[in-house]
């Protein structure tokens, strides 16, 4: 076999790649001309696919590093894929970069911190929140530039340092590593940079859009999100190059042990999604609860989808030794995980971001411009101004949701109530958590210890269950991926693929001169299959 | 492990690959051999000795599925309907909190399940003698074992004709 092979980026690839992208901008129009005046279809759309995709070029790169540093052997005819797929990084950047400049001129409502008709760090404001206040150091656009620009750019000076030095390397006449010891400095410089950097990232990107939420866990989760979404996609390109005659060194035996990745990470994730789930569900307090309380009432197919995507499918697939040898199988199962993982950050961006929206929508129409006491004259208000400024709002809603003017009323008072509590937080911190808790609240509610803590919740909770099921029905594209968000996966995926190709085409395919090739070229998992016999072609 | 007194022609080698390639001769000149003996796993080898598939992981996914369905039900039952506890205003039947000590069921149905099984299978009780053919491979040396209790003097030089064929370090024969 001929190690010096070059990947030719064929011009037909390009044209379908073309031809994914434009389908993605035409859906990522769709989603923006159809929806509330904050487009907030469209934004979340945006952030969700450019954190996705940026994510798998950064665990790329810290994966690859991860091996390097380890003096692992048998991945070295895998490396190039990696280091292709991590250069994306800087488009990544761009597309970042265009949400910062969102924070700035205040294009999107995806952030609750930097909505500027809440205005909730200002104590003058009627929306001043003091946890969000207290948060400002933080949640703020300057640190959200910095950290997102000035991250993702050293991400990218690192991954581009690594590549260059691995390429270098291929030009070595003897066997010398000099170009080998400096990609071992920078993948193990990387490791503490990429570490600590992306869970910063995750923090103000995604998980600030919940912005009274925070988990500890969530860093870890998210980011494991990210790794599943980089391994899933290292098996479908390997299986495709392979499919193209490329690759004719990657055998069985390479494929196992990313399946074994793909079967052990898929595992860690749930591990780590449920140690969140769990601690928050123990505890029960309303400000953490919230969160869960939000998704499993009103979003329950993404729920449980999220868990029958990442876990109950890879892990009854995976589990035997055979199906992670298989090129079908792998391709299968790497397909639904790489979905799976899509499906994890739409579930983690859309609730919060839609909640954010709501509000800023409802305080532009003027629904509660201050705050209310009581029922009166909330219903008051909404029915002086609906007819005016409602309008817009109103076509995309659900017919259903109309029905019961009252409970849009109602709605208006659980988010009054709500916003109020900021400003009187000694007084509120009860009604912050019956309102927001309402089912939660309710479940255990017959076991609740205190009868008085079950008087004053249950009026609140019935409240605010009303609403939340009028601007929360089932919607398309909203409460599950639409066709249009498919569409948008297919654009961003269409745009990582053909930056991916263009890097995988300008060096060759296999690290010649890695000190590690020969492990790597005669990489054995000692897996004794039944009836297999294609494992063993190089003995 | 072969029964009582058996008469082991072996031979010793100093790196799998030699092994490895040993073996192949073996098979390619059909010669009969009763076991190999390497200080750790050498990947490739099973194949190549013909060995099938082990069907021990079937039992331990039987044995992880009773512990998990174990785990399960005896907490459901505990908690209950034997002695209903209220733990922080949960409900008795609180699924989530019963998911760690389910898998940690699973674990220890599995991994003791599949213990005991494979004493079971190799015999190796308490107060078992161990029939070592030599130290060594339990250190830095490979080695190949056949048979000999009732090999004619021919079939001996024939054996030890390949040992010395494929550069084995060391030849011996030991009755265990």
């Amino acid at each position: 076999m001929n190690l010096n092979t070059q990947f030719v980026f064929q011009n037909k690839t390009k044209t379908l790649l073309f031809a994914g992208m434009a389908l993605g901008v035409v859906c990522l129009g769709l989603t923006f001309f159809n929806d509330d005046q904050y487009h907030t279809r469209f934004w979340t759309n945006w952030l969700h696919n450019s954190v996705f995709f940026t994510g798998i070029a950064f665990m790329s790169m810290f994966f690859l590093s991860a091996q390097i540093t380890a003096f692992a052997g048998w991945n070295s005819v895998v490396n190039r894929v990696w280091e292709s797929m991590s250069q994306f990084m800087w488009v990544g950047l761009i597309l970042m970069g265009v949400i910062v400049l969102g924070v700035w001129g205040h294009f999107h409502h995806l952030y609750h911190w930097n909505s500027p008709d809440l205005n909730v760090t200002d104590p003058t404001a009627p929306h001043y929140d003091r946890i969000l206040a207290g948060k400002k150091g933080f949640l703020n656009p300057i640190w959200f530039t910095v950290g997102t620009i000035g991250f993702l750019a050293i991400w990218y000076f690192w991954a581009k340092n690594l590549r260059q030095a691995s390429v270098d390397q291929d030009t070595m006449e003897t066997s010398e590593f000099k170009y080998y010891r400096a990609q071992r400095k920078w993948a193990a410089s990387f490791l503490p940079i990429g570490g600590f950097l992306s869970t910063v990232f995750l923090w103000q990107s995604v998980m600030s859009i919940d912005s009274h939420w925070y988990s500890t866990m969530f860093a870890w989760y998210s980011m494991v999100s990210m790794w599943l979404g980089a391994i899933s996609m290292t098996v479908m390109l390997i299986i495709y190059l392979k499919s193209l005659g490329y690759l004719e060194y990657v055998t069985q035996n390479h494929l196992h042990d990313v399946g074994k990745f793909l079967f052990g990470i898929s595992v860690f994730w749930t591990y780590l999604w449920f140690d969140q789930f769990m601690l928050i569900w123990y505890a029960n307090n309303g400000e953490e609860t919230i969160y869960f309380n939000e998704r499993m009432t009103h979003y329950p197919v993404l729920f449980w989808g999220n868990l029958l995507l990442n876990f109950v499918t890879p892990f009854l697939i995976l589990m035997r030794n055979d199906t992670k040898r298989k090129f079908g199988t792998m391709f299968f199962v790497a397909l639904i995980v790489f979905f799976g993982h899509w499906w994890d950050y739409f579930y983690m961006i859309k609730p919060g971001a839609r909640i954010t929206a709501h509000e800023a929508i409802e305080m532009a129409e003027g629904k509660h411009g201050d705050s209310h006491s009581s029922v009166a004259p909330a219903e008051a208000k909404h029915e002086d101004q609906a007819p005016a400024t409602e309008q817009p709002a109103e076509a995309k809603h659900d017919a259903a949701a109309h029905e019961t003017p009252a409970a849009d009323a109602h709605a208006t008072e659980g988010h009054a109530a709500a916003d109020h509590t900021a400003a009187a937080p000694e007084a509120g911190k009860d009604t912050v958590t019956a309102a927001e808790a309402p089912a939660e609240t309710e479940k255990t509610a017959e076991a609740a210890a205190e009868p008085a803590a079950e008087e004053s919740h249950d009026p609140h909770a019935a409240e605010g269950h009303h609403g939340e099921d009028e601007s929360k029905a089932f919607k398309l594209g909203y409460t599950i991926p639409g066709l249009e968000e498919i569409g948008i996966l297919i654009g961003f995926l269409s745009l990582f693929l053909f930056f991916f190709f263009n890097q995988l085409s300008k060096a060759s395919l296999v690290p010649m001169k890695d000190p590690y090739l020969e492990e790597s070229l005669h990489h054995d998992t000692g897996a004794l299959i039944e009836g297999e016999d294609g494992g063993h072609a190089h003995h | 492990m072969a029964a009582e007194n058996t008469k082991v022609l072996y031979g010793l080698y100093n790196d799998e690959e030699v092994l490895k390639g040993a073996v192949k001769a073996a098979n390619a000149s059909h010669l009969d051999i009763m076991d190999v003996y390497t200080p750790f796993p050498v990947h490739g080898l099973d194949p190549i000795l013909g060995l099938k598939e082990s069907r021990l992981h079937y039992l331990g996914f039987i044995y992880g599925a009773t512990g998990a369905l174990f785990g399960f039900l005896a907490m459901t039952w505990i908690f209950v309907s034997d002695w209903p506890t209220m733990y922080g205003g949960k409900p008795y039947w609180s699924v989530p909190a019963f998911i760690p000590i389910t898998f940690e069921m699973t674990v220890l149905f599995a991994a003791w399940g599949m213990t005991i099984t494979f004493y079971t299978i190799c015999g190796m009780w308490p107060g078992v003698k161990a029939k070592t053919l030599d130290n060594r491979i339990t250190d830095d040396k490979f080695c190949i074992a056949f048979d000999v209790t009732n090999a004619s003097d021919s079939t001996v030089d024939q054996l030890k004709g390949f040992f010395q064929n494929t550069h084995a370090e060391e030849v011996n024969v030991k009755t265990i």
